[in-house]
């Protein structure tokens, strides 16, 4: 091996070209067979080219690249770098074999996915979301281009570290992540954040009210004003949100609600109670 | 609010607006940001003279998809179509943002049916790069993560949304004008409820008992006080740290 004469040292650059493709390709060819498993080769190949030179170690290379894998793109980095780090070790001799890197590879994509979305999906966006369309609503731009500020630090900044320090670090990076205790409350005050921040947008932008009156006597009631606003204001649409994220829970699909509500409304506004 | 009209360049600029927040060429913020209706709605704005308009209705067609989550391939919904067609047809039809986002909704839905065909052809792909892995020819390898899946993608992202904006942009002021009021109506209050959808798909991953308290103070302060939400969400951002700080001293 070629290892027995000179070390082969990856530098700081080679992780970083990987990563901007990966960042940038990472969805590029997306598809039902091996969703994300071309993109992983694509990233790998500034490594490949700088560990291996025969054709015969750049051909087994790709192939073990090239198969199925899917994860959640920014925490998933790690997984690029852990294989990274493998990969180097690989290229000067060390004992790792293909089975080796496809067990690390997908063994950590599931749980880098469920960590990853859960942040990423779950609460980076809908949160900066929320922020941003209550901005907006009240005229203001700055909304939008606070949440694409604030995602784009999120995605290449966390990106890059998560990717790299995968490379040093090794498997004891995802280890010490899930064990320490510091990944649960970073994302409990997250969720609390969300949940004030989503609560706040239910009151500012889910609109019900009824027109309904009735007369009693010789005056006219307004069910709305003298009633339920009486009670509580905002009644109606927190009921909404509380009758909806049921239905969600009880796992009826977000399209048979959507549906389920044109004809709720359309119902309503024929028989005048919306 | 003033009614626009689509221009053949504006048409090409969002439809090619669309395209780009699908592709790879936006260094990962075209799925996280530029196909987000709020996003989308604001550079549709931008091309169409009306950026606050835009966000405003962006910004509600977006409350549906505040629970959008895309794992592992399965998609709910093309928001991205949601985002670029819905807006700019609200704002050629004048359309207020509740009703903006009934009409957008469908939209949505419809659009994952390009996406789901995508997917499917886009193996054909990786089987090249296959072939290619046995000569072995990497640049080849690369090359086949993106070209003809994006040929493909342009295709089918560019020339429905330039069709939609510019000849719908051209009747859906009409249309708008000639049904009768309560369909607007009825499609206004089916706007204000669907909210409440988005809102509940995102409250998944949010509600337990253990929040339930930040999400009825967020709700009545906003109900009640009418404080923007910068504010609560620096207020809550304070809450969480102190109910972190205090139940783990109880723990230890």
């Amino acid at each position: 091996m070629a290892g027995t004469t000179q070390v082969k040292k990856l530098t700081k650059g080679d992780i970083f070209r990987s990563w901007v493709i990966w960042l940038f390709f990472s969805h590029a060819n997306y598809n039902w067979e091996r969703l994300q498993g071309g993109a992983f080769a694509h990233a790998m190949i500034p490594i490949i080219r700088r560990l291996y030179s025969t054709p015969e170690e750049i051909r087994a290379a790709l192939k073990r690249h090239l198969v199925f894998f899917n994860t959640e793109p920014n925490w998933g980095g790690m997984i690029h770098g852990i294989t990274i780090s493998m990969e180097e070790a690989r290229a000067n001799g060390a004992e790792i074999d293909d089975d080796t890197i496809n067990a690390v590879k997908s063994g950590l994509m599931g749980p880098m996915a469920g960590v990853g979305d859960s942040i990423t999906q779950g609460l980076v966006f809908p949160v900066m979301l929320s922020i941003g369309i209550g901005m907006a609503s009240q005229g203001s731009l700055v909304g939008p281009f606070l949440y694409v500020l604030v995602v784009a630090a999120y995605l290449w900044g966390f990106g890059w570290v998560a990717y790299y320090q995968g490379y040093v670090q090794g498997q004891q990076l995802i280890t010490r992540l899930l064990e320490s205790g510091l990944l649960d409350k970073v994302r409990l005050v997250a969720t609390i954040l969300g949940s004030a921040v989503v609560g706040a947008l239910a009151a500012t932008f889910v609109r019900v009210s009824t027109p309904l009156t009735f007369t009693s006597g010789q005056t006219k009631i307004e069910v709305q004003k003298a009633i339920l606003d009486r009670l509580m204001p905002g009644l109606l649409p927190l009921a909404t949100v509380l009758i909806v994220f049921w239905l969600v829970k009880r796992g009826v699909s977000p399209t048979k609600i959507m549906v389920g509500i044109f004809v709720v409304s359309l119902v309503g506004k024929l028989l005048k109670v919306f | 609010m003033q009614e626009v009209t689509i221009g053949a360049g504006a048409a090409f600029l969002i439809a090619f607006g669309y395209y780009f927040g699908n592709s790879p060429f936006a260094a990962n913020l075209g799925f996280s940001a530029v196909i987000r209706p709020l996003i989308a709605g604001t550079l549709v704005g931008f091309i169409l003279g009306k950026p606050v308009e835009g966000a405003m209705i962006g910004g509600t067609i977006n409350l549906i998809y505040l629970g959008f989550i895309s794992a592992g391939g399965a998609t709910p919904a093309d928001i991205g179509l949601a985002g670029w067609l819905g807006t700019a047809l609200a704002l050629a039809g004048n359309l207020e943002p509740a009703a903006a986002l009934a009409l957008a909704a469908p939209l949505g839905a419809i659009g994952v049916v390009k996406r789901n065909a995508t997917m499917s052809i886009n193996a054909l792909f990786v089987h090249a790069a296959d072939r290619y892995a046995e000569e072995p020819n990497p640049s080849k390898v690369a090359l086949m993560n993106w070209l003809p899946a994006q040929l493909i993608n342009f295709a089918l992202s560019f020339t429905p949304v330039y069709l939609g904006a510019l000849l719908g942009g051209k009747v859906v002021g009409q249309v708008v004008q000639s049904v009768p009021p309560w369909v607007i109506g009825w499609l206004t209050v089916a706007g204000g409820m669907l909210a409440a959808l988005g809102i509940a798909l995102n409250l998944r991953f949010l509600l337990r008992l253990e929040t339930l308290p930040y999400f009825l103070l967020g709700f009545i302060v906003a109900v009640t006080a009418k404080l923007n939400l910068v504010l609560i969400a620096v207020a809550a951002t304070a809450l969480a740290l102190l109910h972190v700080t205090f139940t783990e001293r109880r723990a230890s």
